[in-house]
């Protein structure tokens, strides 16, 4: 150590900088140790429909469960209204990461409440 | 972080590592701005995965310590030295990355810290680089510590040894093809040209490198090749040397970002000259204005 000199700002950056490298490498070292090689795996969540001044809008929350990353997510909503009818939207999703989520809406002309939603990924490409 | 170049220059003052850390600062966002402004940067983040981001920091604190050994500023400095710079440095480009990334709206409360690590480690390496390169040569010489190694650095009368040299064209070949490696035009280029181009294309690289390193009185170009050794087989190995260092670093970088997955090897060879020019250039500067 005789050679090494610093003042003490020298001090005390190469400090933070020993928290950030020692922190950032223990978390890749960690987060290679868990991780495992399962297929993007997808489910949709529909949240409660909002009114707006043209139609409604349905919040969608897509969550990749998988380890890998998941492009160009396809996101069918259908909506079967009360009388019997069938009306369908669609959302594209550049990226879902691995163990992350994304949001997005769809849009109906009806009311959502007064039939069913459901929601299911189409397709996706792995990147 | 350059500091105690010599045995008795002792600690400098505040003022003068605040000074160099300002550099560094300068340094570190206009080598790595390019690359945090690039949405593929931002994928290879979160797509990249752990083992790949390991290895991207690994050689990145290889190569932070390579510059800082053989940037010949302070070619006394002990190797403790020079690792206590290298965590200097990454620390600083990390922290420079994650906070402009926060500001351009890239880290958001609520990603997985994967995804946020991921890219912070894929920007902060650059810019780490960055800093290094930053807080040496393009501001002091003289004050600061630095360029007072033998006979001053902005002069270049003090030559490189040829190891050092050819780690220097490494760090030069990874900061300049890494600003352009992530973008989805050296595939488009790479696939839709035809191969006379391509093989054009690296005659160029190999011809920039002669340019630069023998024809274009460039800082450093003197001292790195005294006249004496400018013989046609000189010239020639240097050429071959450097456009070899530029072709793995741009092979390197490209696996990186994932540009060699599930792609032909005809392709794969093709993005690799493609990304090769900007790597000749990169390598050839690098050996003359890094020293």
């Amino acid at each position: 150590m005789s050679r090494v000199k610093k003042n003490v700002l020298e001090w005390s950056v190469f400090a933070v900088g020993v928290v950030v490298v020692a922190g950032t490498l223990a978390f890749l070292v960690w987060d290679l140790a868990r991780a495992g090689s399962s297929p993007p795996d997808l489910t949709v969540e529909l949240g409660e429909a909002r009114r707006q001044t043209s139609g409604w809008a349905v919040p969608v929350t897509v969550r990749n469960r998988g380890d890998e990353t998941a492009e160009g997510v396809h996101v069918e909503v259908v909506l079967e209204t009360a009388a019997g009818g069938e009306e369908r939207a669609e959302l594209e999703i550049a990226f879902v990461p691995r163990g992350s989520h994304r949001k997005g809406w769809v849009t109906f002309t009806q009311a959502p409440a007064a039939g069913r939603l459901t929601g299911r990924v189409s397709g996706y490409e792995e990147p | 972080m350059k500091g105690g170049s010599h045995p008795d220059a002792g600690k400098r003052s505040l003022r003068q590592s605040l000074e160099e850390y300002a550099r560094g600062v300068a340094g570190g966002l206009l080598f790595s701005l390019p690359l945090i402004y690039t949405m593929e940067v931002w994928w290879a983040g979160f797509m990249a995965g752990p083992p790949r981001l390991l290895a991207y920091f690994a050689i990145g604190f290889l190569l932070l310590f390579g510059y800082n050994r053989y940037s010949g500023l302070h070619e006394d400095a002990s190797w403790l030295e020079v690792a206590f710079e290298a965590v200097e440095e990454m620390g600083l480009g990390l922290l420079l990355a994650a906070g402009t990334l926060w500001l351009l709206g890239r880290l958001e409360a609520g990603q997985p810290a994967g995804e946020m690590i991921g890219k912070v480690v894929v920007e902060g390496v650059t810019a780490a680089i960055g800093v290094s390169v930053g807080s040496a040569p393009l501001g002091g010489n003289g004050n600061g510590g630095k360029g007072k190694g033998h006979g001053g650095g902005m002069k270049g009368s003090r030559s490189v040894s040829e190891a050092g040299q050819i780690v220097l064209a490494v760090c030069g070949a990874v900061l300049f093809a890494s600003n352009v490696a992530p973008t989805e035009e050296i595939v488009v280029i790479a696939v839709e040209s035809p191969r006379w181009k391509i093989l054009a294309l690296a005659l160029l690289s190999l011809a920039l490198g002669a340019l630069i390193l023998f024809y274009s009185d460039f800082r450093g170009a003197k001292s790195a090749t005294p006249d004496e050794h400018r013989g046609p087989g000189k010239i020639f190995s240097r050429m071959v040397i450097n456009y070899a260092v530029a072709l793995v670093a741009s092979a390197f970088i490209l696996w990186f970002f994932g540009r060699f997955d599930g792609t032909s090897a005809a392709v794969c060879l093709a993005q690799v000259v493609v990304l090769g020019v900007a790597g000749s250039l990169g390598a050839s500067v690098g050996r003359l204005l890094l020293q």
